[in-house]
């Protein structure tokens, strides 16, 4: 019996010899795996250059960032709802929305009881369509916080809405020169998709303003702190006096809002609306989030991971242009990144959980010598 | 199983150490387990006693050490794997689907099926389920919906599951929480009998005396530990409380001299209606007064509405009907709001409603009281994290930093957290719903001193409990509360053991009054 | 608190805005339906979505036509779904309509339904597009998408002199209009030596897409002559891509000869297009149905094509919507 012990306690000791030396390894690999997003970024980028002089050039890298604005803008509003565990399934159909009312705006607009054309001004239109893009967003929030609809059916409910409403504005079709008139003093929306301020892109400008914004929003704000707390465990939160539901509404009409940007810098550079623009973008911004390693269950992820992720999607689709791949392929790429960003992701909690198992697992190891070290404390509760 | 193997354990435990996130909940724990006999397994909340149990029957897999079965070591990928070697539990929560039949539930991935392998041979099952139940004295339909069945009849439910799977090995987690006292006694029956067939009982109970009853063996565990293991005939009662409570009473309670202030909290006739079941009061018509500098218990058992009492006073629950004033003035509106009038709740469930699990401990802190640290838009972080850190000092949590996430620390050092918490909010009313559940011996000190303290600061303070020694040791007052009526408000002294846990059950006088 | 007021009073202006929308827009479908069930000299015009202004046009053309003859009409979309088409069509057959004009959504999905109102003893005119059967419909009218193709490449060679680096921005891979553009301007561009197809990327007949590829394309291969697109709307993408990038000089050329690429054209920034005369194929449909009802026969073969016609900046005037003024 006191051998089949001793034996017992040699193999525990082992056990907790190995546990230490585990938590010492897993530690190493937690923060590669922290860093995955920038290394998948990193080689993207080495391997194109290798394969097309054309892919690291200044002016390739602004132009390709620009067009990682777009969605970094709208995946920014999405991390926001992300983090509080909902999802925004309209931000694509508010891209078209918006475009389309800027649209209309700009053409004039037909006052019928005055028998007027009202020309609004550029920063009217623009605020004018911020604020619908803040109402769709509204709209989920009341949604999801008063109806207790599901985030993911409320806002694709308004998926449908937000684009039959571009749709009926504009009856089908598109909006074509926005530029302006000079006559009606409207000029000047295209500056939004074409200005260059200090040699970069308005809309590159506009997505690094965002980001420091939503990131201190996030960092030094008790809004942030909230948010991450309501994704986290959102009973506690409540009980702790948090005003969660507003936090809700707040988060989605941020990302009607950011989706409204977006949608304007996206007629700007066209100098012209479709009602259909936008579609399916929501992916594309979702997309981005989760390879940032944002958790989808909320609670997990920050700016400077969805950042990244803009760039990993949209660098491999211009790079694959560039490379002159079919679509085919390109789609299936871009499928493949998304679900080996999430595999990864799952692999590094699960190393997370391991090594807080492997070093808890030391910790006892220490206390097991001091009781043995100390044997009166042992035979004083026995 | 012959009676050659009576004194060879059929199942052991040999030095198993469990470890979740940062709690260790069991810490070189050894036991065995004999064919024909039942193990009683004392032990107060948070001892050890559940993990224990799952890592018998393979629930959970032991962080270090390993099972025996009949000798030989066995590591089971999952429950199902050590039922079909005949190790069955029956969990304190049950696991039944309530859309599905008895006959259904019984035989839940073990159907019978004819002979082509594909079919359900529901004659079969109906035949078997019948003669199971019957050993029970259960004359149930087998097809009749779980559903619709008293929760002691689920119960028996559960163990007539495991009685078909033909356990070698019963392991029952509480199994008469939920029984009224004849289905005890067939409960007991059946015990006997199992065990004269050879299969080994392994029975946790919190009814000391009941469980001490059925025992051949007893072992107790404490914080983690097997602190004494002995034969049932050698011991009795009170050196199982000595046991399972392990220091001196005074150590662990604290005493206090009160000095009582004007009246902080006042409750007239307050009833909340039954979260779970509308048209149920959970409490009904309670008053109470608490004094700023007074420290008072509610004592009660699962359901007697002390939990929907707390949470009401904190916003979380509708009132039905009934006033509550704070200081004097009448005290409405949400949580949030009653939180700034002055009045904060330590949840009874810390995982789910008290600690954001995704959080560090410093943000877990200062959740509730974050907007205090504004200046202009942003937050002063450097203030932030004074405050932070004067409470961990102040609730003497030990943590690496305040940067440390929450799951690495034990279960009392997050229950620190919680309490540190509910302070930074600056309370003149600190309510606790069992304060010091899954919490080790040491930090339940802790948390009574520190309770005790902001008394002595001023704080009114009223706390639930299940434990009598709490009840009996720590408040200056005490209120039993029974299916949320309120029978006695007493001062701990002057009510004895025995008195106060015949008038929590309730089976004396209450019970007859309601069903009459 | 102020503010709060003012967004409550913004919120339910815009739902009051919403609202009116909302009931002019049933108001109008609701009358049409009425005036049109009673009597059997409907006409039943079935199309894509107008989303598309070619579509719209040409359900335009096709009502306005009917109605000069002294029809009624009843207008619908199907949005390129087989099944609402067929709900569609089994509304007509219940109303009796006297003949159905068809834009149909899929050469094999419309057989059965065309089949269902031919034997219902309604006549069915198909436009546009063709379906994988003949001897159901009374005829099948559509555009020459080959023919077109070969005008618009054509044009194309010979504003780059038969010679230069060009990119081809094709539709959405899965339409057979597609690959029939692409095929025709194949056909003419290859027998010019000098011509290199330096890129063939899809642009799912999408605007925003086709300006973010060509942005891209510029940055691969900045010094290419010209850009042949499966439609206007990525012509146009081009047209905003160049723009951007402040490339002048580049021949970009389209199909289908939409109002937004005349006016390009006649701006200069496109050089070509060819245009799908929507209308025409529309009331011609109309007229053939008119004849069918009054004797029984069309005097037409089933199949017909209708040549596209060339828009450049010389006769870019002469041009309305989808057809000649």
């Amino acid at each position: 019996m006191t051998d089949t012990l001793a034996k017992d306690h040699e193999t525990v000791r082992a056990q907790q010899r190995t546990a230490a030396a585990q938590a010492r390894r897993l530690k190493t690999l937690d923060s590669l795996f922290e860093l995955r997003a920038f290394i998948a970024l990193g080689v993207l980028i080495v391997v194109f250059s290798l394969l097309s002089d054309s892919f690291l050039t200044v002016d390739n890298v602004i132009t390709m960032t620009r067009h990682v604005a777009i969605n970094a803008i709208l995946a920014l509003g999405m991390l926001l709802v992300i983090l509080k565990g909902g999802i925004d399934l309209s931000v694509g159909s508010t891209v078209g929305l918006s475009g389309v009312i800027a649209g209309e705006l700009l053409q004039g607009l037909h006052l019928s009881p005055f028998d007027v054309v009202a020309y609004p001004q550029v920063w009217a239109v623009i605020v004018i369509c911020i604020a619908v893009g803040a109402l769709v967003g509204a709209v989920n929030g009341i949604l999801v916080t008063r109806l207790n609809v599901a985030p993911f059916i409320a806002t694709l409910g308004m998926l449908y809405v937000a684009r039959a409403t571009a749709m009926l504005i504009s009856n089908g079709t598109t909006y074509p020169d926005l530029a302006g008139n000079p006559s009606t003093h409207n000029t000047g929306f295209d500056w939004l998709g074409q200005g260059r301020p200090l040699g970069l892109p308005v809309a590159v400008w506009i997505m690094i303003v965002l980001a420091a914004l939503v990131a201190a929003l996030l960092r030094s704000t008790p809004f942030g702190r909230w948010l991450y707390a309501t994704g986290g465990n959102e009973r506690a939160t409540e009980l702790s006096g948090v005003p969660v539901k507003r936090v809700k509404m707040a988060v989605y009409v941020i990302s009607g809002a950011c989706a409204a940007i977006s949608g304007l810098i996206i007629a700007s550079e066209l100098t012209s609306a479709a009602p259909q623009a936008g579609d399916t973008f929501e992916l594309n911004a979702i997309a981005a989030v989760v390879i940032g390693g944002a958790a989808l269950s909320g609670g997990r992820g920050n700016v400077r991971g969805t950042l990244v992720g803009a760039f990993v999607i949209g660098f491999l689709a211009d790079g694959l242009v560039i490379l002159g791949v079919s679509t085919f392929w390109q789609m299936l790429i871009k499928g493949a990144v998304i679900i080996v960003a999430v595999i990864l992701d799952q692999s590094q909690q699960r190393f997370r959980r391991r090594r807080a198992a492997a070093s808890a697992v030391a910790v006892a190891a220490e206390d097991a010598e001091d009781d043995s070290r100390n044997p009166q404390r042992v035979t004083s509760e026995a | 199983m012959t009676t050659a193997t009576r004194t060879a354990p059929v199942l052991r435990a040999a030095d198993v150490t469990k470890v979740y996130g940062g709690t260790q909940a069991l810490k070189g724990v050894s036991l065995d387990i004999v064919a024909g006999r039942t193990m009683v397994l004392f032990g107060e909340n948070g001892a050890g006693k559940s993990t224990l149990m799952k890592i018998l029957s393979a629930v959970e897999s032991p962080s270090t050490g390993h099972i025996e079965l009949d000798g030989r070591p066995v590591a089971f990928g999952n429950a199902r794997q050590a039922a079909d070697h005949g190790i069955s539990i029956i969990h304190q929560e049950l696991s039944l689907c309530p859309n599905l039949s008895i006959q259904d539930n019984l035989f839940l991935g073990r159907e019978h099926t004819h002979q082509g392998g594909v079919l359900v041979d529901r004659a079969a099952q109906r035949k078997l389920a019948r003669q199971v139940l019957g050993r029970l004295d259960e004359s149930l339909d087998p097809d009749a919906l779980v559903s619709e069945l008293r929760l002691g009849q689920q119960q028996l439910v559960e163990i007539a599951r495991a009685l078909l799977q033909q356990a070698r090995v019963l392991i029952m987690d509480e199994p008469t929480s939920a029984l009224s006292a004849p289905e005890v006694e067939v409960l007991f029956h059946v015990i006997r009998e199992l065990k004269s067939a050879g299969v080994a009982i392994v029975y946790i109970s919190h009814h000391l005396e009941e469980a001490l009853s059925i025992a051949d063996d007893v072992a107790v565990l404490r914080d983690g530990r097997m602190v004494a293991t002995a034969r049932a005939e050698d011991v009795d009662l009170p050196w199982i409380v000595r046991k399972m409570v392990g220091r001196e009473q005074a150590s662990l309670f604290p005493a206090r001299e009160p000095a009582l202030g004007a009246a902080a909290l006042e409750v007239e006739e307050l009833s909340v209606a039954d979260p779970t079941s509308p048209g149920r009061l959970a409490v009904d018509s309670v008053s109470l007064t608490l004094r700023a500098g007074e420290m008072v218990g509610i004592y009660g058992l699962m359901g007697s509405g002390r939990t929907e009492l707390l949470e009401c006073l904190a916003g979380r629950l509708p009132v039905a009907s009934g006033v509550v004033r704070l200081q004097g003035r009448r005290l409405t509106g949400d949580i949030r709001r009653r939180i700034a009038a002055g009045l904060a709740l330590v949840p009874e469930d810390r995982q789910r409603d008290g600690l954001v699990q995704s959080m560090t401990v410093g943000q877990n802190i200062s959740l509730a009281s974050v907007s205090r640290f504004v200046r202009r838009v942003l937050l002063d972080r450097r203030a932030e994290a004074d405050a932070v850190n004067s409470t961990i000092a102040g609730v003497t949590v030990k943590t690496a930093g305040a940067d440390a996430p929450i799951g690495s620390l034990s279960g009392g050092n997050q229950q620190k957290v919680v309490i540190g918490k509910a302070l930074m909010t600056g309370p003149r009313v600190l309510l606790l719903d069992e304060p010091s559940r899954g919490v080790d011996v040491g930090a339940k000190a802790d948390v009574f001193k520190m309770m005790a303290q902001q008394a002595h600061n001023g704080l009114a303070v009223l706390f639930s409990t299940s434990e009598a020694e709490e009840a009996l040791h720590v408040p200056d007052r005490l209120l039993v509360l029974v299916r949320g009526r309120l029978v006695a408000d007493v001062h701990p002294h002057e009510i004895t053991r025995d008195r106060l846990m015949s008038l929590a059950d309730g089976a004396d006088t209450t019970d007859e009054a309601h069903h009459d | 608190m102020f503010q709060h007021k003012r967004g409550r009073v913004l919120i339910s202006a815009t739902a009051v805005t919403a609202g009116l929308l909302l009931m002019t827009a049933c108001g109008s479908s609701g009358s049409d339906a009425k005036a049109s069930s009673s009597k059997s000299n409907l006409i039943a015009i079935i199309t894509p979505s107008p989303d598309n202004p070619f579509f719209k046009a040409e359900a335009d053309a096709a009502g306005a036509k009917a109605k000069s003859l002294g029809y009624k009409t009843s207008v619908a979309s199907h949005d390129d779904d087989p099944n609402k088409q067929s709900e569609l069509i089994d509304a007509a057959i219940s109303r009796k309509a006297a003949a159905i004009i068809l834009d149909n959504a899929g050469a094999d999905a419309s057989i059965g339904p065309v089949r269902k109102a031919t034997e219902a003893g309604i006549p069915v005119f198909l436009i546009d597009r063709e379906i994988n059967q003949t001897g159901i419909a009374k005829a099948q009218i559509v555009s020459n998408n080959s023919q077109g193709a070969q005008l618009s490449a054509q044009q194309f060679v010979k504003a780059l002199d038969g010679k230069g680096d060009y990119v081809e921005l094709t539709g959405k891979e899965s339409d057979t209009n597609a690959g029939v553009r692409s095929k025709g301007y194949a056909d003419v561009i290859s027998q010019y030596p000098d011509m290199k197809r330096v890129v063939r990327q899809t642009a799912n007949w999408d605007q925003q897409e086709a300006f973010t590829k060509m942005e891209t394309i510029l940055q691969r291969f900045p010094r290419i002559k010209g850009v042949i697109a499966g439609n206007d709307t990525m012509a146009l993408g081009a047209v905003a891509a160049l723009k951007s990038a402040k490339r002048t000089g580049v021949v970009v050329v389209g199909f289908d000869g939409s109002p937004d690429a005349i006016a390009q054209i006649k701006a200069g920034t496109m050089d070509a297009t060819a245009l799908q005369p929507a209308a025409l194929g529309a009331q011609r449909a109309v007229e053939q149905a008119d004849t069918y009802i009054k004797t029984g026969k069309t005097g037409q073969p089933e199949k017909q094509s209708i040549d596209c016609e060339l828009v450049t900046k010389d006769n870019a005037d002469e041009f309305g919507v989808f057809a000649r003024r």
